[in-house]
């Protein structure tokens, strides 16, 4: 029984291992299902083409290299495919739009550094040069998003951020479950994600734990980001400033005297011993004209 | 003569021609003066009036008596690019993290760097090393920029207070004030600076643009460069060349008010002082005690191995350090 039950562990523990090592070796994306079937809810133009050429050239050009000109940058492991062949025109829009959003190994997300909308542009922009291409539309109608509200309220003594996000209907307003929700701090060069990724309850309500030593501006305030994403009502941003970071007003790095520093922030050892110096040598001369003065009365007399 | 004393003055007729001699002349006088102010007051109309451009862009004309000079401060003679270059960005205090296990030594730093700063090939103000510190360890790519020490031995020593260290941490170097002694050369045990022994690449296409101290662009012969931490792209919120540059992640750059660094490839923003902690997060000869601003995180579990035809190089330094 014993030994039965050792060996069923090992063969498990042997399957794991070989999942982990399959899993880390594979070459594919892992797109789930849902996100595959996802589509633009606006039709691919010329000037949706246009505006992905833009976004094409200055975050993917370095690696991919032009579209259908086979010039991405070989020396990068895994390698870059052209993205006009065929293994990726073969992929649906949504398989697209999920590699730019999420990116995997060396390939970044996007997620916080192109909007959603740029994102299905750089989609049609990859799609441009396929003449077999024929898109389908999303059924879902992009102005639902803006029946969202997101309100963010902080619970000082749990040290919390609730986010509630309900959409307000004719039918009246209605919770948003199971939503995907991020919760970012702006800082200077980006957003700092704070927490993890969590989804809405049933009331549509999601906590974040908020970190206690994250600095805020001179007052403590930080401006904050909700992103939502939802199946229905796509992605809404919502933004607030709270009063909820250690306020930070750090002097600036020149404020103190040092030897480096600029003539009235010398040290005052330097100033008082500069000074003594010249007072010193200035005596010194002035005690020599004196004494020659004194000799040439002597002399007189 | 007592006589003649007591009798009473009588007004004879000399006196009075004498007195209204006396009104002639002094209604002569003060008509004269009279008419030398009016006319001085013509004559300052034509002359001594002069004609200044407020600040709002009016063009006016006032007396030239009227007029006080300002007191000219220290910095009015430079342009306004080096009054700002100065001052830098209030309430920052600008940090770098290298992560030396993502580097493969791509060198695409270098090359966005030299680009932007007009250097020639051999000038870097950033520099991919090779790098081994004894016999026994490893070899490793290390990218070196200036690392704008918080005690900076190269600003104590200039003598004409051209290079200077800014209210955000930023070391520069004022091209224009350099006389080209090259003391900070000397001073710098990171070997970060550069000296433009020969014309500056590009030269003849810069003549014409006003200096930008925070660029170090145009570049003069008979000065020293160094790494500026792209202080111009931060003045737009964008992070350095270098760190844009770079295809594999290996920098991080951010301010350390925020307690945040963003990677320059994936964008990502994370805490300063965790990254650090994480990965064991050092500076380079912290024994000099120069406070640098540049951080390494060590090359662990390096994504690419350290290359045959580089091991030569890394070598070189181990005679010098005793193997």
């Amino acid at each position: 029984m014993l030994r039965k039950y050792i060996h069923s562990k090992t063969t498990l523990a042997f399957l794991f291992t070989a999942l982990v090592c399959l899993q880390s070796f594979a070459q594919d994306w892992d797109i789930p299902a849902n996100k595959k079937s996802k589509n633009s809810y606006f039709p691919f133009t010329k000037e949706t083409i246009e505006d992905g050429e833009g976004l094409f050239l200055k975050n993917c050009q370095s690696c991919h290299g032009n579209l259908g000109k086979d010039n991405s940058l070989k020396s990068l492991k895994p390698t870059p495919p052209d993205l006009a062949g065929a293994k990726t025109q073969e992929r649906t829009d949504g398989d697209l739009f999920y590699i730019i959003t999420t990116g995997r190994l060396i390939m970044p997300s996007f997620k916080t550094i192109i909007a959603e909308e740029d994102r299905w542009d750089l989609v049609s922009y990859i799609r441009s040069l396929n003449k077999k291409y024929i898109q389908v539309l999303s059924k879902n109608d992009p102005s639902k998003s803006k029946l969202v509200v997101v309100k963010m309220s902080f619970d000082s003594l749990s040290y919390k951020l609730r986010v509630d996000v309900k959409a307000n209907e004719k039918e009246g307003v209605i919770a948003l479950k199971d939503a995907e929700v991020f919760l970012f701090a702006e800082r200077y060069f980006g957003r700092l994600q704070i927490d993890s990724t969590h989804h809405t309850n049933n009331d549509g309500v999601a906590f974040f734990s908020f970190p206690k030593d994250l600095p805020g501006d001179k007052n403590g305030n930080i401006n904050l980001v909700v992103t939502v994403g939802d199946e229905v009502y796509g992605e809404i941003e919502a933004a607030k400033s709270l009063k909820i970071g250690v306020p930070t007003d750090k002097p600036s790095l020149t404020e103190k005297r040092a030897i480096w520093n600029t003539v009235t922030k010398a040290p005052i050892w330097l100033m008082l011993t500069y000074t003594l110096i010249l007072l010193g040598v200035g005596a010194f001369l002035l005690y020599i004209v004196f004494s020659l003065m004194k000799i040439k009365k002597l002399g007189k007399e | 003569m007592s006589e003649q004393n007591e009798q009473p003055k009588k007004k004879s007729r000399r006196d009075f021609i004498q007195q209204i001699g006396i009104l002639g002349v002094g209604s002569a006088i003060a008509g004269s003066a009279v008419w030398a102010g009016i006319n001085y007051d013509k004559k300052k109309k034509a002359g001594d009036r002069i004609k200044v451009l407020t600040a709002e862009n009016e063009l006016l004309e006032i007396d030239k008596n009227d007029t006080t000079k300002i007191k000219k401060s220290k910095y009015d003679n430079l342009t306004l690019l080096q009054k700002e270059g100065r001052v830098g960005i209030p309430g920052k205090r600008w940090v770098m993290v290298v992560d030396l296990s993502k580097c493969k030594n791509a060198r695409k730093c270098m090359s966005a760097c030299q680009h932007a700063h007009h250097l020639r090939p051999e000038q870097h103000h950033i520099n991919v090393l090779k790098m081994q510190e004894s016999k026994n360890t490893p070899p490793f790519y290390m990218a070196k920029p200036c690392q704008h020490c918080d005690n900076p031995p190269c600003v104590a020593v200039c003598p004409v207070d051209a290079t200077y260290k800014r209210p955000d941490g930023i070391v520069l170097i004022d091209n224009e004030r350099c006389i080209g002694c090259r003391f900070c050369i000397a001073a710098c045990p990171y070997s970060a600076r550069v000296f433009h022994w020969t014309t500056p690449l590009n030269e003849e296409e810069d003549k014409d643009k006003v200096y930008n101290v925070e660029l170090n662009v145009p570049q003069r012969k008979g000065t020293v460069s160094k790494c500026l931490f792209s202080a111009d792209r931060l003045r737009e919120g964008k992070m350095p060349y270098c760190v844009s540059a770079c295809p594999n992640g290996v920098y991080y750059f951010g301010d350390e008010n925020e307690d945040a660094v963003t990677n320059g490839t994936t964008k990502e923003t994370v805490r300063f002082q965790k990254l650090l902690a994480d990965n064991a997060g050092y500076r380079l000869m912290p024994e000099l005690g120069t406070n640098p601003r540049v951080y390494y995180l060590p090359p662990k579990n390096k994504s690419y191995p350290f290359q045959e035809g580089d091991k030569s190089e890394a070598e070189e330094h181990l005679d010098n350090n005793n193997g």
